[in-house]
């Protein structure tokens, strides 16, 4: 899967979780600073991207991805 | 004055007098730090303009909220960080482009919690000192201001308190939430309350330096569990205490001694940092507490009472045991029992029962009402020889103990000049009393001995006021060249430790008295240096690897002729090389004995937070056993080597007391007072210990009997 697809898909997810427009996040947006998630949707993003690519991501390094364009990287590296 | 410091001192006023605040990371889940932030700042009634800051919120409690700092149009004097914290940088550098001055980061999740949070405490640091932006936190509670002017409680403390005059610092937000509720319950207020946590930026003495400045601040209390630079908190606190009149308490946490068993010397397994916090703080005037209710206790005695003019106190009680038990505090904290005047005898005898004792304590007898405690407060208030006034209460059946507190609120205000104290004994009955002292700012005890305690603190801070600090001085005739020669080729030779013999000569730069002394690497050597000297003398081993030569047999005193030199010399030599094999023998070191005196010790530490440190006290082999030693920062003047002598238990014999004749005291402050010089210039001098000191009978002097330096 490319990175762009992966990029998209993300997005599409994110949105979906924190209730926001997608066309608002940035492909840098911090999902804390910028996009307002809160600790429980932190976990809940997991989740969700787990289900959405289904992976089975490591929980402690998936909590330290801050931002949209680190997880795209992060997802895309259990494709590789 | 650093240039930080200068930068903080510019933007406090913007931390404690905003004129508008944004609440950064604001949510609207009630419950939460975020919320309830911007809830206490609202229902305070915070009179400036407030922003909460909020990603994913449009409003919060009805104030519209905006995405960033950034967005906002009006000006912020005082941002409110409460984001996780692996992204407070980020809301930290909007605060700096948008020109905020003003940072609290409340936040966790920082040097507490390892090397990640440290790294992340260091960019905050960074970037506040690229936008000269001041920051207070991460990891705190916030500031609370009860000015009324201005309402701000900005933290997240479950109530504002009470307006009062005591300024509040604390290194923990989670003691300042306990504070505040012991506080309230005593009707204790305060005037700032600011809990400035890991201070990555503003520390103690930023806020100490306000505090002192602050007109609504009387008094001042820390919390602290760190001090990084204990020098500039003795100064700021020195200049507060002495220029302002202001009392600082500290609460010190972390009474440990970890880390002093490891010392070589003496003096380094004496000082334990807490030994020293504590010298610090009495050299600074600062009033060191144990807890949290002793400071209250004599901060309530700073806040309400105009200080006494002397420690005469007059002891007015329904109950003779509990005058007797504050009598028996009284006296063992240094004070005096009034001795009423001719006047005040006639009348209380006049007015009061013929069971009552009208000499000090008053004994109001135990069916007393107010009118009784009326008279006796009333005629010890008047009375020349009075201080200060206790009044203690037992609740008997007919003991109207409202009432009574009411006379004391009132009886007190007609005579405003003199303090009064209270000690309604008991618990229950007695609250209702309580309360109305409290309410009305009368300091009240639960037990007297606390009440004699508070009395004592707040007068000896009074008696200290009044003398005038004198400057250490500087000697000029000394080789501090040599010194630093000697120190700085053992430290480039790498070396740890300097022997007797060096030692004594960096310590005779310093102008300090020591014998005629030689090197023998022969026995025909040791007896030529013998001679000239003089007998008798002492011969003592030299090695770099032996700091205890006494434990080696390295030493034989009293030598009185050649012969016996030349068998000294070879025990010497034996005893070492069979009981430290390994030790690498330099040669002998020969001195003239010494005429018997006492033996003192002097000693130099070097302290991570405070810096050079002088010890005095008992010396010989029982240093470590009777611990009868005290400390100083150095450098020292002539009065704080006074006070350090009349400290001890070894003042006593020092000083000519059970038939010892007096010794030289002149002689040893004139020592301390150089080694204390010696301890500033010579930063090289990690310890140091004289021991002993041999001090002889009065204008006789003293002689530096053995010394070691550890590098």
């Amino acid at each position: 899967m490319d990175k762009k697809e992966v990029q998209k898909r993300v997005k599409n997810v994110v949105a979906k979780v924190l209730k926001i427009n997608e066309a608002e996040i940035s492909d840098d947006a911090n999902f804390i600073f910028d996009l307002g998630a809160g600790s429980l949707q932190s976990v809940q993003l997991i989740a969700a991207f787990e289900e959405e690519f289904d992976i089975e991501m490591d929980e402690d390094k998936a909590l330290e991805v801050q931002t949209i364009s680190d997880s795209v990287d992060f997802i895309a590296s259990y494709f590789e | 004055m650093t240039t930080r410091f200068k930068i903080h001192k510019k933007n406090l006023k913007k931390f404690i007098y905003p004129e508008s605040v944004a609440i950064i990371g604001a949510n609207n889940v009630k419950g939460t730090v975020p919320h309830d932030i911007l809830l206490n700042i609202l229902n305070t009634g915070f009179n400036g303009k407030i922003f909460p800051v909020s990603p994913g919120e449009k409003f919060i409690a009805e104030v519209k909220a905006y995405k960033y700092v950034v967005d906002i149009a009006d000006p912020i004097d005082l941002a409110i960080i409460v984001f996780p914290s692996s992204v407070c940088h980020l809301a930290l550098e909007q605060c700096g482009q948008k020109g905020i001055k003003a940072v609290i980061i409340i936040s966790a999740g920082f040097k507490e919690v390892g090397e990640a949070g440290l790294e992340r405490e260091k960019k905050l640091k960074e970037i506040a000192e690229k936008y000269d932006m001041s920051v207070i936190g991460p990891n705190c509670l916030g500031i609370i201001n009860t000015d009324p002017g201005l309402n701000l409680n900005a933290s997240f403390a479950r109530k504002m308190p009470e307006e009062g005059n005591i300024g509040f610092l604390s290194q923990s937000g989670a003691l300042c939430t306990a504070v505040l509720d012991y506080a309230r319950a005593k009707h204790i207020g305060f005037s700032k309350f600011i809990s400035f946590g890991n201070k990555v930026d503003i520390n103690e003495i930023d806020l100490l330096c306000y505090l002192g400045d602050d007109e609504k601040t009387k008094i001042i209390l820390i919390y602290l569990e760190e001090i990084r630079d204990g020098r500039a908190l003795m100064k700021t606190a020195s200049d507060i205490i002495s220029k302002r009149g202001k009392p600082i308490l500290i609460l010190k946490a972390g009474r440990t001694k970890a880390g002093a068993s490891a010392a070589a010397s003496h003096t380094g397994s004496l000082a334990g940092s807490d030994e020293i916090c504590d010298a610090a703080f009495e050299q600074a005037g600062i009033i060191r507490c144990d807890n949290i209710e002793e400071m209250f206790n004599n901060a309530i005695a700073f806040a309400y009472q105009p200080l006494p003019e002397n420690n005469r106190i007059a002891i007015i009680t329904n109950a003779g045991g509990p005058g007797v038990l504050t009598t028996d505090a009284a006296i063992d904290e240094g004070l005096e029992l009034a001795g009423f005047s001719e006047e005040t005898i006639k009348i209380l005898k006049k007015n009061l029962p013929t069971t009552a004792n009208i000499r000090n304590p008053i004994d109001v007898v135990g069916d007393a009402r107010d009118d009784r405690y009326n008279i006796a407060m009333s005629n010890a208030f008047k009375d020349d020889n009075v201080d200060g006034v206790f009044v203690i209460l037992t609740p008997q059946s007919m003991t109207d103990i409202d009432l009574i507190a009411h006379e004391v609120v009132k009886v007190s205000g007609q005579y405003n000049n003199k303090p009064v104290y209270t000690s309604f004994m008991g618990e229950a009955d007695v609250s209702v009393g309580i309360d109305i002292l409290q309410r009305n700012k009368i300091p009240h005890y639960s037990l007297p001995e606390n009440m004699c305690k508070s009395f004592a603190c707040v007068y000896n801070f009074k008696k200290r006021s009044n003398h005038k600090a004198v400057e250490p001085k500087v000697f000029a005739e000394i080789d501090k060249i040599m010194a630093h020669t000697v120190l700085d080729e053992a430290i480039k030779t790498g070396r740890s430790y300097l022997p007797e013999e060096e030692s004594v000569r960096i310590i005779e730069s310093y102008g300090l008295p020591v014998l005629e002394n030689g090197v023998a690497n022969s026995k025909e050597q040791a007896v030529h240096i013998a001679d000239k000297i003089g007998y008798p003398v002492v011969m003592k081993v030299i090695s770099d690897d032996i700091v205890h030569k006494f434990d080696v047999k390295g030493v034989v005193l009293n030598i009185k002729s050649a012969k016996e030199v030349q068998e000294a010399y070879t025990s010497i030599r034996e005893n070492v090389e069979h009981l430290r094999h390994d030790a690498r023998i330099k040669g002998i070191f020969i001195t003239k004995m010494i005429p018997a005196g006492e033996e003192v010790i002097l000693g130099i530490k070097r302290d991570p937070s405070f810096g050079p440190v002088i010890m005095f006290g008992l010396g010989g082999i029982f240093v470590e056993i009777f611990k009868d030693v005290c400390f100083r920062v150095a450098p020292v003047s002539k009065q704080v080597a006074s006070s350090m002598i009349q400290q001890l238990k070894t003042y006593q014999i020092l000083s000519g007391k059970r038939g010892n004749p007096p010794r030289d005291i002149e002689a040893i402050l004139d020592c301390i007072m150089r080694l204390s010089q010696m301890a500033v210039e010579c930063p090289q001098i990690q310890e140091l210990d004289i021991n002993p000191l041999i001090v002889l009978d009065e204008n006789k002097g003293c002689f530096v009997a053995d010394a070691k330096i550890m590098l």
